[in-house]
């Protein structure tokens, strides 16, 4: 069923679909209304609760279900950060829906019993959303171990447990995935089916343009007639700006739906990685194959934020603070960016010219990033050292790439470091002193000497300079403890 | 399984934000100071008023009762005047149809200040003596004559951070108004009778017109005991000016920069000890940034000087306390009320003392305890009663396996560089009730229906520690009822007034015994009722009043178990015989005192016991740690219901930990708070929780519990303390990079950042 650029959008909450006509102008919803604003306003699932607006507390995290395969792939998100038409065609799941009232008895979902039972619950402000991460983790793991578990749930913050609880109870109700969801399964695929869009949905309101292409063809001739709207992907980024600096969001292009930008490929040279690909999805391809990004990016945000946010978003963002830029910058990754006409291959190094900068011209998206595949014998490592571990900003993170050559001398090393200047910055000071020298603790020292003075980081709430300094001498002598042989 | 605990996972529970508002409702803003210290030259709100769907936007001019809001001291105005004293200070109120308009609204207030020259920092207040209030002073023996007979003396400055509550739920009012001046308030507040006395006050009207209630709230951890009366005032103005309901929920950064965090603390101290590491003498100064205002700065210093010695007993001791006046929000009161502070000071010179025998610092831990025959009175003349510290102590060093893990520990840090691992014993005892003496009391109405059901009104505030758990099991029990046939009403003024705040962690002390109170005055006239009717039996041996129980939904002569009359029966045959079914019960703590100008006395109704045992691992390199293990034994008493306890006592273990190592508080050269949302301020994750993580509750002594309701224990606020186990574990990794042969700097939080300070400091790479 199409219903092409009809100014509405249709979705799923819990069992109910509901269909939003922005053509409505007197309408309290407008096309950057977040989902958490939407539920807490125009229905009654009060248990979606707002704690930061900004995607670090999890009190908002609603569960997204998506058609995969002929099956319904269950993701926790942060409902503060999503524009309504971002859920177009999905199912959002809230924890009202998960137990039901049969005969004025209530049954419980397993993990809603386990967390009582356990007494996961104190104040109750958080918990609905921990059910939703419980819920997720339900669907997608059986009987995960614990460090999995405390990964998946550090998106989701409590005051109150001690989280001590919560543990127990994944550990005691993830053992199977069934529940009523899988039972209603095969009936609710066939909803989703029916509602997604085949093509652009453009939503017209008052001021207010926000549009939504499935190919990229269409959203290159959308952006190219539109260039000053604003992209988005998985806009979590983008929604800070509206939901803490109250910016307005006019224009709007987002290329959530397209699915053709989402995957990871190689060859014999090159990975290739599709700029919508989703950090989350891109975990599951790093393992085995570029582990220095999967290092870093395993401590990327929390899984509700990795659900949204994609590789493309984060090197568009041109942050010095980002994750991905160090890691792809010492592996001499380049990106694709395309216009409706043409595409360019560019160096990574020359796509960040600035603070938050990037070289993309007003009607081009990237569109690819090719990561070249490493000789086997370079040691490659990253590091990210941020204030907490989990769902933090890193204060400094830095990639090594190192070639030795015979008797340990150095042949190349790439030194990048995030978090000491304005971009993310090669040490080339450094990178200069060590090449052609031996691989040895003297010049180690020495080196650590030069890259303490190599860059002049700024103060701020997450370090003073002098930290940062520190933390990016000692990465250098930490690369070289575990590498020392 | 609980109700409330029902309602929480099923997403039920209505939290102030969730009541469904009246059509009308309007939201409200809040406009506050951008400068730390300035005075107001001109300003205007004209352009803000005019904006389409702004309803008001008021300044002080526009208060009709008084423009004070402190709850002790009058020194904290409701809305700024000509002068600004931090930033976050309130300064214009406004009321628009939703949040963005509002916003939009503030945008177009114009304000011109002119700066004066701010306090920023405690150093600073101390070198510009800005004092709040006078010093104050606890000693007992003599500290020049100690010192002398001490065999060595430390000298040594602790800093602590500032913490944020980070309660989940951020401070809510919903306010509307009734007939003449009736004003009915529905707050996030922990302290209802409070938020009614200062909202009558600003509004100009009587107490009897304002009615506050709350059902629950969010968390709260001493940041809603006052600060919650702000935005209940600012709300009630708002409605008042616009006369339509307004709602305020303040937005998680505004939460952050205008209300008051836990107080920094700077203390110096001097402390004598002998060859064994028996403290003979301490001299400490606990200088403490109130912020702007008084707040409750005062009963957090005397809380902080009352908990200066901890678990140990001091012959010569001397504490001086001193609040200053800084250009920072207003601090204000969390978990531990001060005690951390001070707690913090003497577990640290323990361990530098340990440093500088070389012994092992849960050994003089051991010997300074407070004894149970002798050494078991305190510096301002309490009897240490009940003692259980080398009881615990004894019992975790064994299952903790301490000296064991130490051994290894320490050959870990032999063979290890960059990675060294840190263990620490600590110990607490915390003094349990308002050290404002009259402050511990409480009020109750229970009610019974003609059904058989019972309504429970009390003055306490359920926000997470499952007060109201707690006090449906005491009702049930008492009237031997299904739990099904009580309900806890939501907290009323109207119902209970002239409520102390839920704090202190005494709200199940002191509520539950009033509960019981107006039980056993209900209970009475029923089973003297019920004894009439069965002695209306004419049986030949009289039923005796003393002999009539409740249980299980019946009422039973104990004598005669055939004689027995269910619950709802006999409720309805009272009522027809007129007989009242409800009451009312009144509770204040027995025997407690103090003398503030003498610093001596009884303030605390029992003291509290708890140890922690916490291993680290420290990367040298990142300064990132991690827990490897925490074991807490704690005593609750005669817990009132375990799992409930286990969670307060892992909660505020956590909580500790958290303000020992990664909520990091700063600030800029202006004043501003940099770390203002949960961007840059960090508490614990589930990932941040000891990997091993064993917390039990002490269980050996079931009798020997005070005088308490059903021999149970406060358990709120103490486990926090334990954290500094962590805390000191930290300290051990970071010195045995010298192999404990420098003492490093150290304070609190110990963030990754502070660690590698210090280690850099240590040694160069
Ligand atoms: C709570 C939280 C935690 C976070 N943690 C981390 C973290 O640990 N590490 C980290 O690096 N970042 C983190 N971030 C930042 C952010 O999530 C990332 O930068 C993310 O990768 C952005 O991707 P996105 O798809 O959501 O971007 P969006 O918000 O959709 O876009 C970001 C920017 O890129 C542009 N853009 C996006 N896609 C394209 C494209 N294909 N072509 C051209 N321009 C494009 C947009 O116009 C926008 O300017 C965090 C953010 C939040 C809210
Ligand atoms: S409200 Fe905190 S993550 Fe969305
Ligand atoms: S239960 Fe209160 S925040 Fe989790």
């Amino acid at each position: 069923m199409e219903n092409s650029s009809s100014n509405s959008i249709r979705f799923l909450l819990n069992d109910l679909l509901y269909k939003i006509d922005f053509s409505d102008n007197k309408s309290q919803i407008k096309p950057t209304t977040t989902l958490l604003n939407f539920l807490r306003t125009q229905t009654n699932l009060k248990s979606v609760k707002e704690g930061c607006a900004e995607g670090d507390c999890g009190a908002c995290t609603v569960v997204m279900g998506e058609t995969e395969h002929n099956e319904i792939h269950y993701t926790p998100v942060n409902s503060c950060l999503i524009f309504l038409p971002m859920i177009n065609g999905k199912q959002i799941i809230t924890t009202e829906y998960l137990s039901e009232k049969k005969d004025d008895k209530q049954i419980l979902h397993p993990i809603q019993s386990a967390l009582a039972e356990t007494y996961g619950t104190q104040c109750g402000y958080c918990t609905p959303g921990i059910l939703m991460t419980m819920f997720a983790i339900y669907k997608n793991y059986s009987d995960p171990d614990e460090k999995t578990i405390k990964k998946l749930l550090s998106g989701n913050l409590c005051r109150c447990t001690g989280y001590l609880p919560m543990l127990e109870a994944v550990r005691k109700s993830s053992k199977n995935r069934e529940d009523k969801f899988s039972q209603k399964e095969k009936a609710t695929i066939e909803i989703l089916k029916n509602i997604k869009n085949h093509s652009t949905i453009s939503i017209k309101q008052n001021s207010y343009s926000y549009h939504i292409p499935c190919s990229l063809n269409d959203a290159l001739d959308i952006y190219n007639n539109n260039p000053e709207a604003i992209i988005i992907n998985g806009a979590t980024d983008t929604a800070i700006r509206q939901t803490k600096n109250n910016e307005k969001l006019f224009n709007i292009i987002d290329i959530s739906h397209i699915e053709e930008l989402k995957y990871f490929r190689k060859d014999n040279d090159n990975y290739y990685i599709g700029a919508g690909l989703c950090i989350q999805k891109l975990l599951g391809f790093l393992k085995d194959t570029i582990t220095s990004l999967y290092d870093t990016l395993e401590y990327f945000g929390s899984w509700q934020i990795r659900n949204l946010a994609t590789i493309g978003g984060n090197v568009s963002t041109a942050s010095p603070i980002g994750d991905t830029l160090p890691v792809l910058i010492s592996l001499k990754s380049s990106v694709k960016l395309k216009n409706i006409t043409k595409e360019r291959i560019i160096n990574i190094e020359d796509f960040i010219i600035d603070y938050r900068k990037t070289s993309l011209k007003k009607d081009e998206l990237l569109t690819e990033v090719i990561i070249p595949k490493t000789p086997d014998n370079n040691i490659i490592k990253s590091y990210k050292v941020s204030k907490r571990k989990e769902l933090d900003i890193s204060t400094v993170s830095t990639c090594f790439n190192l070639s030795l050559g015979a008797n340990n001398v150095i042949n190349e090393i790439i030194i990048t470091y995030g978090g000491m200047a304005k971009i993310p910055c090669r040490a080339k000071s450094t990178e200069k002193f060590l090449t052609g020298k031996k691989w040895c603790k003297e010049n180690i020292k020495e080196a650590g000497k030069i890259l303490f003075n190599e860059f002049e980081p700024i103060s701020d709430a997450r370090a003073e300079a002098m930290t940062r300094k520190i933390i990016c001498r000692n990465l250098l002598t930490k690369f070289w403890s575990e590498n020392q042989n | 399984m609980e109700e409330q605990i029902i309602k929480h996972i099923t997403g039920e529970s209505l939290f102030v934000n969730d009541i469904a508002e009246p059509n009308d409702f309007l939201t409200g803003d809040i406009f506050y100071s951008s400068k730390a210290y300035a005075e107001i030259k001109k300003y205007d709100i004209s352009k803000a008023k005019s904006y389409p769907g702004v309803y008001a936007v008021l300044s002080y001019k526009d208060i009709p009762g008084i423009n004070q809001m402190g709850p002790v001291i009058n020194d904290e105005l409701c809305l700024a005047e000509d002068k600004v004293t931090f930033i976050g200070q309130a300064i214009f109120l406004i009321a628009a149809i939703n949040r963005e308009t509002a916003i939009e609204a503030k945008k177009l207030i114009s304000i011109e200040y002119e700066e004066l020259e701010p306090v920023l920092s405690i150093e600073d207040a101390i070198k510009k003596n800005t004092l709040m209030h006078p010093e104050r002073k606890i000693e007992r023996g003599n500290i020049e004559e100690g010192l002398k007979t001490s065999t060595h003396i430390i000298k040594g400055t602790l800093k602590t951070g500032a913490q944020e509550h980070w309660y989940l739920e951020t401070q809510t009012t919903l306010a509307m108004s009734g007939e003449g001046n009736e004003m009915k308030i529905f707050s996030s507040t922990q302290h209802p009778s409070e938020t009614q006395e200062i909202t009558a006050k600003v509004l100009g009207i009587n107490k009897n017109q304002v009615e506050v209630e709350n059902r629950r709230i969010g968390g709260a951890f001493g940041g809603k005991e006052t600060q919650a009366n702000h935005t209940a005032t600012w709300a009630a103005l708002l409605c008042k000016a616009t006369g339509r309901p307004v709602k305020i929920h303040l937005f998680r950064d505004d939460d952050q920069i205008i209300t008051g965090k836990r107080h920094p603390f700077l203390i110096n101290y001097t402390a004598g000890f002998n060859e064994e590491g028996i403290i003979n003498t301490y001299d400490v100064e606990l200088n403490s940034d109130g912020g702007a205002v008084t707040d409750l700065s005062l009963a957090i210093l005397e809380r902080a000087m009352l908990h200066a010695d901890n678990a140990y007993y001091i012959p010569n001791i001397r504490i001086i306390g001193k609040v200053y006046k800084t250009n920072h929000l207003s601090n204000t009161a969390m978990r531990g009320f001060g005690a951390p502070q001070a707690v913090a000071a003497i577990e640290n010179i323990i361990e530098m003392i340990a440093r500088y025998l070389k012994k092992d610092s849960a050994e003089i831990r051991r010997k300074n305890f407070y004894k149970t025959d002798n050494n078991n009175i305190t510096h301002y003349g309490q009897k240490v009663e009940n003692n259980r510290l080398d009881f615990i102590y004894e019992k975790i060093y064994k299952s903790s396996e301490y000296i064991l893990r130490k051994k290894s520990i320490d050959e870990f840090n032999e063979q290890n560089k960059y990675f060294k691992k840190g263990i620490s014993l600590t110990p607490v005892k915390f003094g349990i009730s308002f050290t404002t003496s009259f402050l511990n009391q409480a009020g109750a109405l229970v009610i019974i229906y003609r059904d058989g059901t019972v309504l429970v009104n009390h003055g306490g505030i359920e926000m997470g520690q499952g007060l109201n758990i707690k006090i449906r099991n005491i009702a049930a029990c008492e009237f031997g009822l299904d739990k099904e046939r009580i309900k806890i009403a939501p907290t009323n003024t109207s119902k209970i007034p002239n409520t102390s705040a839920t704090a202190a962690s005494t709200g199940s002390d002191l509520n539950g015994m009033a509960v019981k109170i107006a039980i056993d005055k209900i209970k009475k006239r029923l089973m003297k009722f019920a004894a009439d009717i069965f002695n209306s039996d004419n049986y030949d041996r009289k039923t005796f009043y003393d002999d009539i129980i409740f249980h299980k939904n019946f009422i039973i002569d104990s004598a005669n178990p055939d004689r027995k009359i269910s619950f709802t029966e006999l409720v309805e045959r009272a009522y027809i015989n007129q007989i009242s079914l409800f009451d009312t019960g009144y509770y204040r703590t027995p025997n407690i005192w103090f003398d503030r100008v003498k610093g001596t006395g009884k303030p605390f109704h029992y003291y509290v016991f708890g140890m922690a045992v916490s291993e680290i691992l420290l990367d040298v390199l990142t300064g990132e740690i991690k827990i490897l293990r925490t074991d807490i034994l704690h005593d609750p008493g005669r817990s009132l219901d375990e799992n409930i306890d286990l969670g307060q006592v892992t909660g505020g273990f956590i909580q500790g930990s958290g303000y020992c190592t990664t909520e990091d508080i700063k600030w800029d050269k202006e004043g501003n708070l940099l770390n203002h949302s949960p961007d840059t301020y960090k508490i614990p994750t589930i990932d941040d929780i000891p990997v091993d993580f064993r917390v039990e509750l002490l269980k050996d002594f079931p009798d020997q519990n005070p005088d308490t309701i059903r021999k149970s224990k406060a358990v709120g606020e103490p486990p926090f303390l334990l954290a500094f186990s962590v805390w000191l574990a930290i300290k051990y990794a970071i010195s045995s990079i010298c192999k404990h042969t420098k003492e490093p700097e150290f304070s609190i939080p110990a963030t990754n950042e502070n660690i590698l300070q210090s280690i850099e400091k240590l040694i160069n790479f």
